[in-house]
């Protein structure tokens, strides 16, 4: 594990089967996630992104070890290693008791404020609930605490005593970052925190996670798909397709000059605000995506890549290192190439 | 423009102030302006309430007597006739007394309850000459007497005061079991889900009356015997729902965010997600309530049920329906049945109605 790194995720698969048949047999399975590995430095935020179905969010859920929760039929491979004060720990490896004792380190922040909290608890309630299974403070010292994480993420410490059902959208998203935050933790996990929110509120969370994030030194995890929302927060951008990563890199080399075809085509997707601007070509891919129970061989995205080889149905391709902290699993392309033309009508 | 400003400062200040509503308390709120049911409820509550102390309006005991100066509370302590004054064995008969005292006029008296008839006493002696029980509804007995010459309205308001505890604490406790199983089953799932399930399958099939025949006829049944065979019966059905409610709010986000933070199973069952699932069992409970009247009142009525003397409406039926032309013994426990059964059936309903999930999806 690299000296920089705070969390390592080493060939992570993520398999949930299908069973099927009288017998309830395993007839297929879905490959969530398909040999995924990621770093994630101190104090960086790293933006994950792609489309709908593609894993991005199991693989936050894997990390924060809750997937085994909701489907205990899950199977999970590979290392998620957190580095702790005490050393280096594969999160994979623990059970759910030995599991609690990380938890107050990494935090997750939900994707719907609205089911995320529990609408029987008061908002203090919420936020103090994290203080009571990893800390030792008194009553007095986590109401304090929650006072001042509520006046930390722009709500009113008064409004403790209220439940979520008298908040807003945005508001009940706050409450949520605060309750991730109680615990004083080294990363945060935050799975689509805006998606559910307007526009206008979504700009207010993102640059208060920014804020917190420079306050309280985290280390970040922002999935989404929303380009122009990872582009505004990440230090670096991951791209994933089907189950894999295709490119990973700085934010601004992966938002202006990607690499990986894959990623061309969802970028040129992103719209521009504005209408003056010559717009920049639409590359438009063929078919759709294809199923996640029976992935294509080798590189996922050949069936409708348009620099597809024959070779390409061979192997996954690994990522390779096409320029420095850049990498893209594509061995047809390289810095230089120019497919489209789009990336010179970018300002 | 400075006035307008301050006016704004106090309405926000007014709105930080607003008291905070949890969801119970909207339903509540609701609940109050069902009429119907809340009256039920209110009627309910101050019925089973003054059940309680029916003894000091309802009952054969003297509230106090006054006798040769001293002066006696005869509701509180048992009272031997001689210590009164009164010529018969055993405990006093306040009412011969309340006479006997008023004919010797020496300035002793007796206060008694404003309707001085036991559920439990035999009225024989006091019938008057040529009235063989049951008697008929006149004014001394509003509800006549029953063919042991025991007071019918008294025995009905005893018999509601137990009818009703009965039906609550099997109520309780059949969801109380209900509530664990089917938090176990929904929660865990898989195999432990299975299996319990089963076995849910293979108890439910077991026939409830013979089961209550059988056992009555090798033991004499009691009030805290009838409740274990109720509840053991009783705790199946709420099971389903329980575990149904635990399997969708397992898959809530608050939850994967309670074990996100390190919260125990227990932690996650009953405080996160047992508050959120109680709506069909908080909606159910009345007309559980009342299946649960019907059921002892049913056991009564066949014989089966709480042993005599305990005064119950089931119990009066079954005398009426020995004797036919006694209609006041059938029409009377029907009656209070009716009255009871039908108000806490407002209750639910009102509290259905009130935890209709409708109102409160709707965008404001």
């Amino acid at each position: 594990m690299k000296a920089e790194n705070i969390l390592e995720v080493k060939n992570l698969r993520v398999k949930f089967p299908i069973h099927g048949g009288l017998f309830l047999k395993k007839v297929a399975e879905v490959k969530a996630v398909d040999g995924v590995s990621l770093e994630l430095k101190r104090g960086e935020t790293l933006g994950l992104v792609g489309e709908s179905g593609c894993g991005k969010s199991t693989i936050g859920k894997a990390i924060i070890n809750i997937l085994k929760f909701s489907s205990p039929d899950v199977e999970i491979e590979g290392e998620v290693w957190l580095r702790t004060d005490k050393g280096e720990v594969d999160l994979l490896k623990l059970d759910r008791g030995q599991m609690r004792e990380y938890r107050g380190m990494i935090q997750m922040i939900f994707q719907d404020p609205y089911s995320s909290l529990n609408s029987r608890m008061s908002v203090g309630q919420i936020i103090e609930e994290p203080m009571l299974y990893h800390t030792n403070k008194s009553k007095a010292e986590r109401m304090e605490k929650v006072a001042w994480l509520m006046e930390k993420v722009g709500l009113q410490a008064e409004q403790s005593k209220r439940y979520p059902h008298e908040f807003s959208g945005g508001q009940r998203q706050r409450i949520g970052i605060a309750r991730s935050l109680a615990t004083d933790p080294k990363i945060i996990v935050a799975d689509e925190p805006v998606s559910a929110l307007d526009v206008s509120i979504q700009a207010q969370v993102i640059n208060l996670l920014q804020e917190l994030q420079e306050e309280f030194d985290l280390s970040l995890l922002f999935v989404a798909h929303d380009l122009s929302v990872v582009e505004h927060i990440s230090s670096r951008i991951a791209v994933m397709y089907l189950g894999n990563l295709v490119e990973i890199g700085n934010g601004i080399d992966i938002y202006h000059n990607p690499i990986h075809p894959y990623s061309k085509a969802l970028l040129s997707a992103v719209p521009l605000p504005n209408p003056n601007k010559v717009k920049k070509e639409r590359i438009i891919l063929k078919g759709d995506v294809p199923s996640p129970i029976n992935k294509p061989s080798g590189c996922a995205f050949r069936t409708r890549c348009p620099i597809a080889k024959a070779e390409c149905a061979a192997s996954i391709p690994p990522l390779e290192l096409k320029k420095e902290n850049h990498f893209a699993a594509c061995p047809y392309v390289s810095y230089d190439t120019i497919i489209t033309e789009s990336i010179e009508n970018k300002a | 423009m400075a006035e307008n400003t301050t006016e704004t400062v106090q309405i926000e200040e007014e709105k930080s102030k607003k008291v905070s509503t949890s969801i119970f308390k909207k339903r509540w709120k609701k609940f109050k302006t069902l009429k119907r049911g809340y009256i039920s409820f209110l009627a309910i509550v101050f019925l089973y309430i003054f059940s309680f102390i029916i003894p000091l309006f309802f009952g054969r005991d003297a509230l106090m007597v006054k006798y040769n100066d001293n002066y006696y509370f005869p509701i509180f302590k048992f009272r031997l006739a001689s210590e009164l004054g009164q010529n018969i064995q055993g405990e006093a008969n306040y009412r011969l007394l309340k006479q006997q005292y008023k004919q010797e006029d020496k300035g002793n008296w007796v206060l008694m309850p404003f309707y001085p008839y036991g559920p439990n006493e035999n009225l024989l002696d006091e019938l008057g000459e040529g009235n063989n029980p049951p008697t008929k509804p006149d004014f001394t007995h509003w509800a006549g007497t029953d063919n042991r010459g025991r007071d019918v309205f008294v025995r009905l308001l005893y018999g509601f005061r137990i009818g009703l505890s009965f039906s609550l604490v099997v109520t309780a406790f059949s969801y109380l079991i209900a509530i664990i199983i089917g938090a176990i089953c929904g929660y865990f799932g898989g195999k432990v889900d299975i299996i319990i399930q089963r076995f849910i399958e293979i108890w439910s099939t077991l026939p409830f009356l013979y089961v209550i025949i059988i056992v009555s006829s090798i033991l004499q049944p009691n009030f805290f015997l009838l409740i274990i065979i109720l509840t053991m019966f009783g705790w199946i059905g709420m099971t389903y729902y329980i575990r149904g409610e635990f399997l969708r709010e397992k898959a809530r986000d608050y939850v994967s965010a309670a074990v996100s933070m390190g919260a125990s199973n227990r932690k996650i069952m009953f405080r996160h997600i047992l508050p959120n699932s109680l709506t069909p069992l908080i909606s159910y409970a009345p007309f559980t309530i009342v299946a649960n009247i019907f059921s002892l009142v049913s056991l009564d009525f066949l014989g089966f049920g709480l042993p005599p003397p305990t005064p119950s409406w089931g119990e009066l039926m079954g005398q009426g329906l020995e004797g036919i032309d006694n209609w006041w013994l059938i029409v009377t426990p029907l009656l209070a049945m009716f009255g009871t059964l039908l108000s806490i059936t407002f209750i639910g309903e009102a509290i259905r109605e009130a935890f209709d999930p409708k109102v409160y999806s709707r965008l404001k």
